[in-house]
């Protein structure tokens, strides 16, 4: 097997991937860097992000007003000490992508402009029209080619981490084209890899996000953190999906039900206005518009249609020409996948699943608890997300915690030396050999489209918005079902190149290993918080028992084990997560009680 | 919409290098709901008939880039092209033209990276700026100078639809043009000198003989045709005055 | 050893394969007609020079029946040719803003076919007013 040597190893080149190369090329020169990705970089998921990315700018606004919002958004499930480091440097990493080249938006005087966006108490979202996470990674991407340490493995499949003397010491990925393996030792790994939404049927995420890194970890021992917490995006094109941005909401854009009423006054998100209003009706967080949603359904005052129930957004209030300068791609999108022309039709939509706020176990710092290996963004936990992520903090997570992953990872490497490099190949080629082995099976009959689909089906119904013990256990049965099937599974194309045939069955196990956890973690939290929300006796918030973090830990053949984990709390204790007039009396209580106290 | 089931004959150019002399059709019939892309109609193909199509695709909307095919001899994104357009006629798709074809849908993106790595697509400051100093201010006006130009979404679709890349791989073709010129135009940026040096060699600017199928095909309004045609005036101006100049002008 | 095996498609016979590439030929082979009259307006210039009869000779040529004949396909094939010329104008022309709005690609093609047209009718009334 070929072998590269490098210093640091970077699974996955999207936003996270390319920030934390660059820091590492930036940090020290001298340092090998391999970035391995299954796809160009430039086809990341990154790519798809469309709102923006938020981080203090305005003299009204105050980190304090950032940290607050994330905070009370992630229904205090968040690492308040990693929340602050974080909104203290967002503006910073704003700044340097400005001078790597993002074309962000601008004001009349030449300064970035800022938009609102759900949850945020003030306008702090940075944005690039609505394709900010394309322009984001395609800056990053552009910018990497810059440094000349920065070696790219473009469509590189990642099958394995080598765990070598109780310390990851490299990857073994397949090269796409010739169905060749590669091993890339390195004395640091970072995984860069993603989110898992692909674990269910109607969800944003492009069809490479299936949770490879995280499923990597988690075989070898990491936990999984906080895995229930899936965030359901309350407008998307039904069906199909796809992304319909907060930033039209944000923009001015309203819900509507099929009186044509806005019904998010009726969930504790009024009064409405005709302006959009930050905190307020249309501008509430994501779980929240999502829950309404459901509650309308129940109702019957959803529009019933040939693609199910769905509500309106609708944009027409707006008028064109502002539409097409603010909101070009959504405009493109509802005209060419719908034929509605969203200045003179409200556009239909519908909540679909669209960010994994858990993942793997982080430290502030980027570390887990395997020496060597680091994470970042959406495959990551570092704790910033909570029990609902807001919109715009995740790009910002991405390039915030992209730097510290790649100093990290750089101080690592320069520490430490490979050892034992016999042993290092060795389990390479076990590696090599068990990829193989997904492949050349002789007695399959199991079809991957056939286990992905009812996989899929599965988890929408027992881990959707709303979720149930006994809709849980089912599906929990049915994931563990669907894992023992999957080891009779049959790989019809035994070619080598370009065989995306034997790489959709590898992710298929990564997607089943992730999604047990998913729905196992959901099934043990008694409690309803954030986007977790259960009907069966746990509708309420349980600070006594559920402020924790749920820690997976991989078990074999078995069910995860669940354990559970504190949660650091600095500054913020758990209150009453209130929007609209609700929301701005619960701030003056809390103010009121801060006087009463300090 | 109606959501009745109907059937429609996909007809795709199979390439499998370990076991075809050269391409061949092969057709499938799938069925089909009008809201359906011709992506969604590849992807039933491997779901359902046949594991061993193999083809490019994330996204499935139009930001990505992965999955630009011929789609009856036209470079489309696949993904925003929908069957019920083609119905109740059959369609063929291909891998895009002018590249090479790895295997069946998937060509050779080899040269593109390549050449996009070749032009120094990042911003060579005119004035260094510390973070602390902030960010450069560029007025609106002048971010839509370039803007256009940094939409690009490297499908390659402008490749296929490019004779002159196809009849001579070495022009450096619409979209890393279009890439260099993206930066060359933006305020911040002072690096034109180093990159002029090879848009104005024969395999850039020049190459083109403005056909401006790319700028029709492209699926973002890039409009490379222009980008590069823009640039061919400089150039010319440059050529000249590099006899009449001590020392060339940028060289 | 890779078992890659990119195949590399004919470019024979590339300009039929799409109504586009044989627009663009045919704007490519109007250009011949323009280098053809051009060298006839040549011809006209010489003959000029060689004094009165010889010029006088050469308008009698241009007034025979095939030289009308290749005038009026000539014609027809500058119509396309201008046309085909001010529609790839706006590609060769930078980004231009008139009252801070984007001038469209439609917009330069228009001005460029009205300023042809204009300058033919004057072309046709100076020298209908010389004669």
């Amino acid at each position: 097997m070929e072998v590269y040597k490098a210093d640091v190893a970077i699974v996955g080149a999207g936003g996270a991937g390319l920030r934390a190369a660059i820091a590492v090329a930036e940090s020290d020169p001298k340092l090998k860097i391999a970035l391995i990705s299954k796809v160009y970089p430039m086809r990341s998921h990154t790519v798809a992000a469309e709102g923006g990315a938020a981080a203090v700018t305005r003299p009204d606004d105050s980190l304090d007003h950032h940290f607050n919002d994330t905070v009370g958004g992630g229904d205090w499930l968040c690492e308040q000490d990693v929340v602050e480091y974080f909104v203290a440097h967002a503006h910073e990493e704003m700044v340097q992508m400005e001078h790597w080249g993002c074309p962000w938006s601008r004001k009349e005087d030449g300064h970035a402009n800022v938009r609102p966006f759900g949850g945020m108490k003030i306008e702090r979202t940075w944005f690039a029209a609505d394709k900010t996470g394309f322009h984001m990674l395609h800056t990053l991407f552009q910018t990497s080619i810059k440094y000349p340490s920065i070696k790219r493995f473009d469509e590189h499949f990642c099958v394995d981490l080598v765990v070598e003397d109780g310390r990851v010491q490299g990857v073994v990925a397949i090269e796409i084209a010739t169905g060749e393996f590669r091993l890339i030792q390195a004395k640091a790994v970072i995984v860069a890899t993603g989110g898992a939404g692909r674990v269910f049927r109607e969800n944003t995420n492009g069809g490479i996000v299936t949770g490879d890194g995280m499923a990597l970890a988690y075989r070898h021992g990491v936990p999984l953190r906080d895995m229930e917490f899936m965030q359901y995006h309350p407008t998307c094109m039904p069906r199909t999906g796809l992304l319909f941005t907060e930033a039209c909401r944000g923009e001015g854009g309203f819900l509507l039900n099929k009186d044509g009423y806005r019904y998010l006054q009726d969930y504790g998100l009024g009064p409405p206005e005709d302006k959009p209003r930050n905190k307020f009706m249309e501008l509430g967080p994501r779980d929240r518009l999502s829950q309404a949603f459901w509650h309308e359904q129940q109702k019957g005052r959803t529009i019933e249609g040939p693609f199910g129930s769905v509500v309106n957004l609708d944009l027409r209030h707006l008028g064109e020409a502002y539409l097409r300068e603010r909101l070009p791609q959504i405009y493109e999108l509802a005209e060419e996948f719908m034929g509605v022309d969203p200045a003179h039709t409200p556009i239909p939509v519908v909540p679909g699943v669209h960010y994994t706020m858990g993942g793997i176990l982080a430290d502030g710092k980027t570390a887990s608890g395997l020496p060597g290996l680091y994470s970042v963004g959406e495959c990551s936990s570092v704790g910033i997300h909570g029990a609902n992520r807001l919109g715009s903090n995740s790009l910002t997570e991405l390039i915030v915690f992209g730097k510290v992953a790649g100093d990290e990872a750089a101080k690592f490497a320069k520490a430490t030396s490979i050892s034992n490099p016999g042993a290092i190949e060795k389990q390479a080629d076990a590696i090599q050999a068990r990829a193989l082995g997904i492949v050349n099976k002789a007695d399959g009959t199991e079809r991957i489209a056939v286990l992905r689909t009812e996989m899929a089906k599965s988890m929408e119904s027992g881990c959707g918005i709303y979720r149930l013990g006994t809709t849980m256990q089912e599906t929990c049965n049915k994931i563990d079902e669907l894992k023992q099937r999957y080891k009779k599974l049959k790989v019809d194309d035994k070619s080598k190149v370009y065989n995306t045939d034997w790489l959709l069955a590898i992710e298929l196990g990564y997607l089943l290993d992730v999604a047990q956890v998913i729905v196992y973690s959901a099934f043990n939290r008694k409690e309803s918080r954030g986007s977790h929300q259960r009907l069966d006796g746990y509708e309420q918030r349980d600070d006594v028992n559920y402020l924790k973090h749920t820690l997976a830990y991989y078990n074999g053949d078995g069910a995860p084990r669940i354990e559970y984990g504190d949660v650091k709390i600095t500054k913020s204790k758990p209150g009453t997560r209130a929007y609209g007039a609700a929301g701005v009396k619960a701030d003056e209580e809390r103010k009121k009680q801060g006087a009463a106290n300090g | 919409m109606a959501d009745t089931e109907k059937i429609i004959e996909i007809e795709v150019l199979r390439y499998r290098p370990e076991q075809d002399k050269e391409p061949v059709w092969q057709s499938y019939k799938v069925p089909f709901t009008d809201d359906m892309s011709v992506l969604q109609g590849v992807q039933y193909i491997k779901d359902y008939l046949d594991e061993t199509v193999s083809f490019r695709w994330s996204c499935r909307m139009a930001i990505c880039g992965s999955c630009g095919m011929m789609i009856d001899d036209k470079p489309k994104l696949s993904c925003k092209t929908f069957l019920r357009d083609y119905y109740p006629g059959k369609l063929r798709v291909e891998a895009l033209k002018h590249l090479p074809i790895e295997r069946d849908l998937i060509v050779d993106a080899t040269d593109f990276i390549t050449k996009l790595e070749s032009i120094k697509p990042y911003i060579i400051p005119k004035e260094e700026r510390t973070l602390a100093q902030g960010e450069y201010l560029q007025t609106p006006e002048q971010r839509d100078m370039y803007e256009q130009f940094s939409s690009c979404i490297n499908c390659m679709l402008c490749y296929a639809a490019c004779p002159q890349y196809g009849l001579n791989p070495k022009f450096t073709g619409p979209g890393i043009l279009a890439l260099m010129h993206r930066y060359n135009a933006d305020s911040r940026d002072g690096g034109q000198a180093e990159r002029n040096e090879l848009g104005y060699a024969d395999e850039g600017y020049w190459g083109c003989t403005a056909v401006g199928y790319c700028s029709e095909v492209c699926p973002k309004g890039v409009d490379p045709a222009n980008a590069i045609n823009q640039n061919k005036m400089n150039s010319a101006i440059n050529y000249f005055t590099r006899f009449v100049t001590p020392g060339g002008a940028d060289k | 050893m890779s078992n890659r095996r990119p195949y590399v498609r004919s470019m024979d016979g590339w300009w039929k394969r799409d109504a586009y590439f044989v627009s663009y030929m045919a704007r490519e082979v109007t250009s011949v007609f323009v280098a053809a009259y051009a060298v006839v307006l040549l011809f006209g210039l010489v003959r000029l020079g060689q004094g009165e009869a010889a010029f006088n000779g050469w308008l009698q040529y241009l007034k025979t029946p095939w030289m009308l004949v290749f005038h009026v396909i000539v014609l027809a094939v500058f119509c396309y040719h201008t046309w085909s010329w001010f529609k790839i104008m706006p590609k060769t022309m930078p980004i231009m803003f008139v009252g801070g709005k984007r001038v469209q690609p439609g917009t330069i093609t228009g001005t460029g076919l009205a300023a042809a047209v204009v300058a033919c009718l004057a072309l046709l009334f100076i020298v209908g007013g010389v004669s």
